[in-house]
């Protein structure tokens, strides 16, 4: 029973992680301390789960948010060459903010915009079938 | 009962196992690498898959439970051609490119993987090794971390989880980005890890290792203006044997202390001596804390790992630590003062190295508050590996005694090297200071043994003392949370490795599963051997006192041989 309560508890680390990235924008580490301390778990358990999921954030992230999926139907829509433009107009890699904080670029899996592919997402707002020049001047409109 | 029948051998088995632990029991061995006794089950690896009848998908037998009239075949051609695929695709991760990183790697006459190879007859190797460019993590003083040589075979991570508790590892990302890591990638030096290097022994691909100081250690010796004396702790005799004879258990006292002459140290000393001399510091504080309503219960501090351990997890009770300072450093300091003056030796030219079976030892040595009284720690199978490329042959050497003035010890202090060792080293002497009268009895069964926590009351002059002994920092854990529930000891000793000493990370790797009886009966086995087996009663240790140090706990005492610890963040 004990186990299964603490199953039961661990169950709503994933929530609980929302709740701080919504609160912060990111996951502070006094909020992973007292993660690691309400859940009994070693602190490098709960970084292990952030780092999991692409969502979740260690450091704070820039006031855009631009998600670039590269799965296989994006890609054979030709998603990386949106990739390589996003990439030298910013300046950045993957999982890197500009120093400005207003970009964070991710290169992600999945969408869920599949037959709509390349699919770019700032913040909450999906583009689907976008091609170089468009995902400039999506950049554009944010500055 | 239950019958199950595996590659056409019919067997009987009293209870459901697991299909590895049956196939073992019918002497057929299936290949592992994720698997570790005593660990919990992963399956991540997938080499141990099994061909189950009336099933569509191979099964890993570490995990799946064995069933009434399961028909089970462990080395088919579509079992044996899957774990082929499976090992290329594993070693692929495994940055072995360059042959050299193989003939230098530290598990270079141990590895695994070659024994996986032979046992799954890898034939070829159709794929390039990743390189993922990984940067090796140096962060520590004790235990080094090369993420290219690792497989994920998340053996640390549990190891450092479920058998010490601490858990400093995890897998961090997704996918093939999956790699293992520490908090936030920051390294071991600069997190909660407590040195112990239990990592290592788990390891199966030389991807953790100690901080080699092998090299500065060859270097200095070759040093004219140096005089360098070595030092060697009680659990490297009964194991420094072993990667030369593959046999766990052997006592090479005599062949050490030779080897060590040969290496040419200028004086081959033991730690044993430094072991005696903490029994008398420690024992003296013990008696002045119970007498004088001092802070009770009174804590062991000779284990490096378990000392960082309290000082992250547990800071409030630093003050239970006895102040004396371990073996290795009380070693060091009296090396270089004592020793000096006796000898009549500058004591800047004094070296001190040494040989431990312990990594946290380097980075005790390293410790601020007692910088300067040891100089290199080499672990036991560095030492086995200087030995080797120094051309010793070291199981057939005659044997020799250690130098006189700091190498003499009583059997009390053969045993600090398993866990039980120095709460029984203590007891003794401390019985006997305290009633004035010689022990029947010597020995003190009730804190020998493996198991992980032992309890024991000890009647001492119409005095009841309450001793516990813990192994493994697990163990350290749970005393702790007794204690904070309210449970009363006035004496306890703590190791961080399971096993105490002998089992300690610096230790050789061994694949004999008996590996700590053997070598705990070993150092029973000198113990017993030796005619004087009280701390009390080691002559130099009265000397030193008589010439030197004036008597336990006086101020150059406490000076040379007691020391500080500090709250240390999670």
């Amino acid at each position: 029973m004990d186990k299964l309560k603490s199953l039961f508890y661990q169950d709503s680390l994933l929530e609980k992680l929302h709740q701080i990235q919504i609160t912060y924008g990111y996951i502070p580490e006094a909020e992973i301390e007292n993660l690691s301390e309400k859940y009994q778990l070693a602190r490098a358990n709960v970084y292990g789960v952030i780092s999991f999921y692409s969502m979740f954030y260690t450091e704070p992230t820039g006031k855009y948010i631009i998600r670039i999926c590269d799965s296989i139907s994006c890609h054979l829509n030709e998603s990386d060459s949106v990739l390589r433009a996003v990439k030298s107009y910013l300046g950045l890699k993957s999982h890197q903010t500009t120093e400005d904080k207003k970009f964070t670029l991710e290169v992600v899996e999945c969408l869920g915009h599949c037959g709509e592919g390349p699919v770019m997402m700032v913040n909450n707002k999906i583009f689907t079938k976008i091609n170089k020049n468009k995902a400039l001047e999506i950049l554009n409109d944010c500055m | 009962m239950l019958r199950a029948e595996i590659d056409g051998l019919n067997i009987e088995l009293e209870e459901k196992i697991s299909i590895l632990d049956a196939a073992k029991k019918a002497n057929i061995n299936i290949p592992t690498l994720c698997y570790e006794d005593g660990l919990s089950i992963y399956g991540g690896c997938r080499l141990c898959v099994v061909e189950v009848e009336g099933e569509d998908l191979l099964k890993p037998a570490c995990a799946t439970e064995i069933e009434e009239g399961m028909k089970i075949k462990t080395h088919s051609k579509k079992v044996r051609d899957l774990r082929k695929n499976l090992f290329e695709l594993i070693i692929a991760t495994h940055n072995i490119d360059c042959q050299l990183n193989c003939l230098t790697c530290s598990r270079a006459s141990n590895c695994e993987l070659k024994d996986i190879a032979e046992d799954i007859g890898l034939s070829k190797m159709r794929l390039d090794p990743i390189k993922r460019g990984d940067s090796v993590d140096n962060s520590s003083y004790a235990v080094i971390r090369e993420p290219e040589k690792c497989i994920s075979c998340n053996r640390c991570i549990r190891k450092c989880e479920e058998v010490q508790g601490i858990g400093i590892f995890t897998t961090a990302n997704r996918g093939p980005e999956t790699v293992v890591t520490t908090f936030k990638d920051r390294g071991m030096g600069n997190v909660e890890c407590t040195n112990c290097g239990q990592c290592i022994l788990s390891c199966p691909t030389g991807a953790l290792h100690e901080l080699y100081q092998k090299e500065s250690v060859l270097d200095i010796l070759n040093d004219e203006t140096k005089h360098v004396v070595v030092q060697t702790a009680p659990a490297v005799r009964v194991a420094i044997s072993e990667p030369f004879s593959n046999q766990a258990g052997d006592i090479s006292t005599g062949q050490l202390v030779t080897a060590l002459k040969r290496l040419g140290f200028d004086a081959v000393f033991d730690t044993n001596f430094a072991a005696d001399l903490t029994i008398m510091e420690e024992g003296t504080e013990l008696i002045d804390r119970i007498n004088n309503d001092g802070k009770l219960p009174l804590f062991t501090s000779c284990s490096p790992g378990w000392i960082k351990f309290i000082e992250h997890f547990y800071p409030e009770y630093l003050d239970n630590l006895s102040s004396a300072k371990s073996p290795q450093q009380m070693f060091g300091a009296v090396a270089k003062s004592y020793y000096a003056k006796e000898a009549g030796i500058d004591s800047d030219k004094i070296v001190v190295v040494s040989i431990m079976p312990c990594t946290a030892k380097k980075f005790e040595a390293k410790r601020e508050e007692m910088a300067g009284d040891v100089d290199y720690v080499l672990t036991t199978r560095e030492l086995a590996s200087i030995i080797k490329s120094a051309g010793i042959d070291f199981l057939n050497l005659e044997e020799s005694e250690y130098d006189e003035l700091l190498g003499v010890s009583s059997g009390a202090a053969d045993i600090f090297g398993t866990t039980g060792g120095v709460m029984e080293a203590a007891l003794r002497t401390a019985t006997e200071l305290i009633t004035g009268e010689e022990l029947g009895k010597i020995e003190f069964e009730a804190v020998r043994g493996l198991e992980g926590i032992k309890k024991a009351e000890v009647e001492i002059g119409g005095l009841k003392l309450r001793a516990a002994v813990a192994n493994g920092l697990g163990n350290a854990r749970k005393v702790m949370e007794m204690i904070k529930d309210g449970e009363e000891f006035d004496f306890i000793e703590f190791m961080a490795c399971p096993g105490g000493c002998m089992g300690g990370g610096g230790q050789p790797i061994s694949s004999d599963k008996n590996v700590l009886e053997k070598r705990q009966q070993a150092i029973y086995k000198i113990d017993k051997s030796k005619k004087m087996r009280k701390s009390h009663e080691n002559p130099y240790i009265k000397k030193l006192y008589d010439n030197y140090l004036e008597k336990p706990g006086s101020e150059i005492a406490h000076k040379l041989l007691h020391t500080k610890y500090k709250a240390r963040k999670i």
